[in-house]
């Protein structure tokens, strides 16, 4: 009984742990400064559309990096689908949803072509995707003459930000990513091919389908994360020469923080808990002012940080055994 | 017969590198000074006017511009105007660069021009420009700024040197004036509470913490006796503590009050949310912008009486703005503007350089066309965005080919919208 309640209590500890002591450390930041992190609506919305946004990212940015396959496209991805919803939408005068819906279609199609590209030249994923980043920036590019996508002035497509529409898709998005790689034939393919790729081939599953399988789903998300980033200004800004990776890096630390609570729960929703707790950190950044540079600084200290301690964990737990058992010799 | 095949792959390889170098242009057919074919425009040049007529404009002039932005509203409206517009009416290839990010990829990009036999180039990227002029300088190319100015410091250095055509653009005085003038144009109104974007602040770039300086100056002199930023009470003060700090500090300048800052492009969550909390501060009137503003905070203020002001150049986005209330003041560069410079750099590679009466490198300054409505915008934007009639047409520019300095200058600094309509 004693260790089922020691197993629980850890369990607790492990999945709420980070997120916890994130919130009280940037409240307390907060405070020193006479601000409160969550004061107004503003600061809620932010909060979602943070964690809704990186969430998603880290999916699809985890998706191909856990099968070895470094994806350097999905934000050129995210790009050019929220390009081609923007302007359809704004084009035929369509409301909100249609934009999201095009977004995902756009996204997934994008996916799958980088997919398709990658298992048919059969190069390195890494010098694959970066040809794609080149490619889809570049039609974005030249879709809208370089301007980019304005529509500031359209009241419907910038009506989506709102807690309660950045909520569902965190629900949303989790549900069917759990279902989809938890629940399906798929995702059991996908979980196969990661512990042993040569064996499970033997055995009967299709690689290569799963591989653009991976690349169209990431795609989708991508898309989604487009259309909140599109909806959130009503612009869409043009990048050239891989401008667009940046949004790849946003999801390194959740992933790593999301890898470490998937040991104590599943690793999907390690991954939303992973995205919550930057997003703690990117709003006491907003609350704070905090300079851009100050923010790279703290931002890289804390995975670095993080890196070392997961490399180094079974060190550190062995010297803390051996504390202990010294104090306890001791006394 | 493998031979053969590499021979012919190795020969089909060197010939799409040849013909893949340069820009988008059309297919005339023109032998350049070496004697090698190359694809030029050269394809619907306007016959000579009068006054160019002593010019030999016989061969297509190659001129490299060199580009650090290529996605901004200004750079894409500068681009269309040389390439859609200035390409067609006179003998010229222009080859962009890629977007730079650096000094060094200034370098390798003149290095490029040079090998394509550019005889002339026209800058539009500053990280280096003393690097810039010199290397282009050592290499016998005529070299100029567009929209731009060198410090005095440069422009002490450099004015003597034969390939240095000169620089033509708003001066930082003229930044600090169209921040001082829009600052003011509220604080007129009665208006005291601002908030201000800072743009490239946070990275040092000179024309945005002038344009900031102006504000603020603006507000020192509306605050009342004893008003003052930061202990600071003048323009070079001010200017001053711009440059200590990388930022602007909020607070109160006598009864005005500078309630909100947000600098920098970083375009990530965190930045995102400054500016929605700075567009939604309670009690702010005004969003001054030293660069694009409506972009940023337009669907912020969606709903509520904040004006945006900003400074950028006339794109139909900000039309779109402008007439559903979101941007009320824009301080616009007209794309027409870098003919001038175009024009005295065209001169240089012709051999018919202008120089200043001393026998020294042009230093002229141009100012922004002002929007303070959607129908000044519109009437602005109408020629601005024209390839067929813009503001500066090849009648008015060849006008410049045989002038002399005085006329010259005299044409650049009549840059407002009436003074060129009352050109043509």
């Amino acid at each position: 009984m004693k260790t089922n309640n020691s197993n629980i209590f850890k369990k607790i500890a492990g999945i709420a742990g980070i997120p916890t002591a994130t919130l009280l450390i940037m409240v307390i930041l907060c405070a020193s400064q006479g601000v409160k992190l969550f004061e107004t609506e503003g600061n809620w919305i932010l909060f979602f559309r943070a964690a809704a946004s990186v969430m998603l990212t880290t999916f699809a940015l985890s998706l191909n990096l856990n099968s070895g396959r470094f994806d350097f496209s999905i934000g050129s991805v995210s790009l050019l689908s929220s390009v081609i919803s923007a302007s359809i939408c704004i084009a035929m005068g369509l409301p909100t949803i249609v934009m999201l819906l095009i977004s995902i279609v756009s996204g997934a199609l994008l996916g799958m072509i980088s997919g398709a590209v990658y298992v048919i030249v059969k190069l390195p994923p890494i010098i694959v995707s970066l040809g794609v980043a080149l490619f889809y920036e570049g039609l974005a590019f030249a879709i809208t003459k370089g301007y980019g996508v304005s529509f500031v002035a359209n009241g419907e497509l910038t009506s989506f930000p709102s807690v309660l529409n950045y909520a569902l898709v965190i629900i949303f998005g989790l549900v069917i990513f759990i279902f989809i790689f938890d629940y399906t034939q798929f995702g059991y393919d996908y979980k196969a091919l990661l512990s042993g790729q040569k064996v499970s081939v033997n055995t009967g599953i299709k690689e290569i389908p799963n591989a653009v399988g991976c690349y169209t789903i990431a795609g989708a998300l991508m898309g989604v994360v487009g259309f909140i980033s599109a909806t959130n200004t009503g612009t869409i800004q043009m990048a050239l020469n891989f401008g667009s990776i940046g949004v790849m890096f946003t999801a390194f630390l959740p992933m790593f923080i999301g890898g470490f609570i998937g040991r104590f729960c599943n690793e999907k929703a390690g991954y939303l808990l992973g995205a919550v707790t930057t997003a703690f950190i990117s709003l006491m950044y907003a609350r704070l002012n905090i300079d851009a540079s100050v923010q790279q600084i703290v931002t890289a200290l804390i995975l670095v940080g993080f890196l070392i301690y997961l490399n180094n964990e079974n060190k550190i737990i062995e010297l803390v055994m051996l504390k202990k058992f010294v104090k306890g010799k001791v006394q | 017969m493998k031979k053969f095949w590499a021979l012919l792959l190795t020969a089909a390889m060197t010939v799409s590198v040849l013909t893949g170098c340069g820009s988008d242009q059309g297919t005339n057919e023109t032998e350049s000074e070496t004697g090698v074919q190359t694809e030029t425009t050269g394809e619907e040049a306007q016959p000579e006017t009068e006054a160019a007529a002593d010019l030999d404009m016989s061969k297509t002039v190659k001129i490299g511009i060199l580009v650090s932005d290529a996605t901004s509203a200004e750079a894409l409206a500068f681009r269309n105007y040389y390439t859609e517009y200035i390409q067609k009416q006179y003998n010229v290839e222009m080859i962009y660069s890629d977007e730079l990010n650096d000094a060094a990829g200034e370098t390798s990009a003149i290095d490029t021009f040079i090998t394509n036999n550019c005889k002339a180039i026209i800058s539009f990227s500053s990280f280096d420009r003393a690097a810039q002029l010199e290397q282009c300088d050592g290499a016998g190319v005529y070299y100029a700024v567009a929209t731009g100015t060198l410090t005095e410091e440069e422009y002490e250095t450099y004015k003597g040197y034969e390939y240095y055509v000169g620089a033509i653009g708003p001066s930082l005085d003229v930044e600090f004036e169209t921040g001082y003038q829009m600052a003011k144009h509220y604080l007129d109104q009665g208006m005291t509470n601002f908030a201000i974007f800072g743009g490239a602040i946070p990275y040092y770039t000179e024309m945005h913490i002038y344009r900031a300086a102006g504000m603020l100056t603006a507000m020192v002199e509306a605050g009342g006796e004893g008003a003052n930023y930061k202990g600071a009470s003048d323009a070079g003060a001010i200017i001053g503590q711009i440059f200590a700090d990388g930022e602007v500090t909020t607070g109160e300048i006598g009864t005005v009050n500078v309630m909100g800052y947000v600098g920098g492009y970083d375009m990530d969550d965190a930045w995102f949310g400054k500016c929605a909390q700075m567009a939604q501060t309670p009690d702010l009137q005004v969003i001054l912008a030293v660069g694009n503003g409506s972009d940023f905070f337009g669907t912020a203020i969606a709903g509520t009486d904040v004006k945006i002001a900003s400074v950028d150049a006339y794109a139909s986005s900000y039309g779109e703005a402008m007439e559903a209330g979101m941007l009320d003041y824009l301080a616009g560069k007209f794309s027409a503007s870098i003919g001038p410079v175009f024009i005295a750099t065209y001169r240089a590679a012709l051999g018919s350089p202008i120089r200043t009466a001393d026998g020294n490198a042009l230093a002229l300054s141009q100012g922004y066309w002002i929007a303070e409505s959607a129908d000044d915008f519109n009437t602005y934007y109408a020629v601005d965005s024209s390839v067929e009639s813009p503001a500066y047409t090849k009648e008015l520019l060849d006008t410049l080919l045989t002038a002399d300095y005085a006329e010259f200058e005299q044409f650049v600094n009549a840059y407002s919208f009436e003074e060129i309509q009352g050109m043509n």
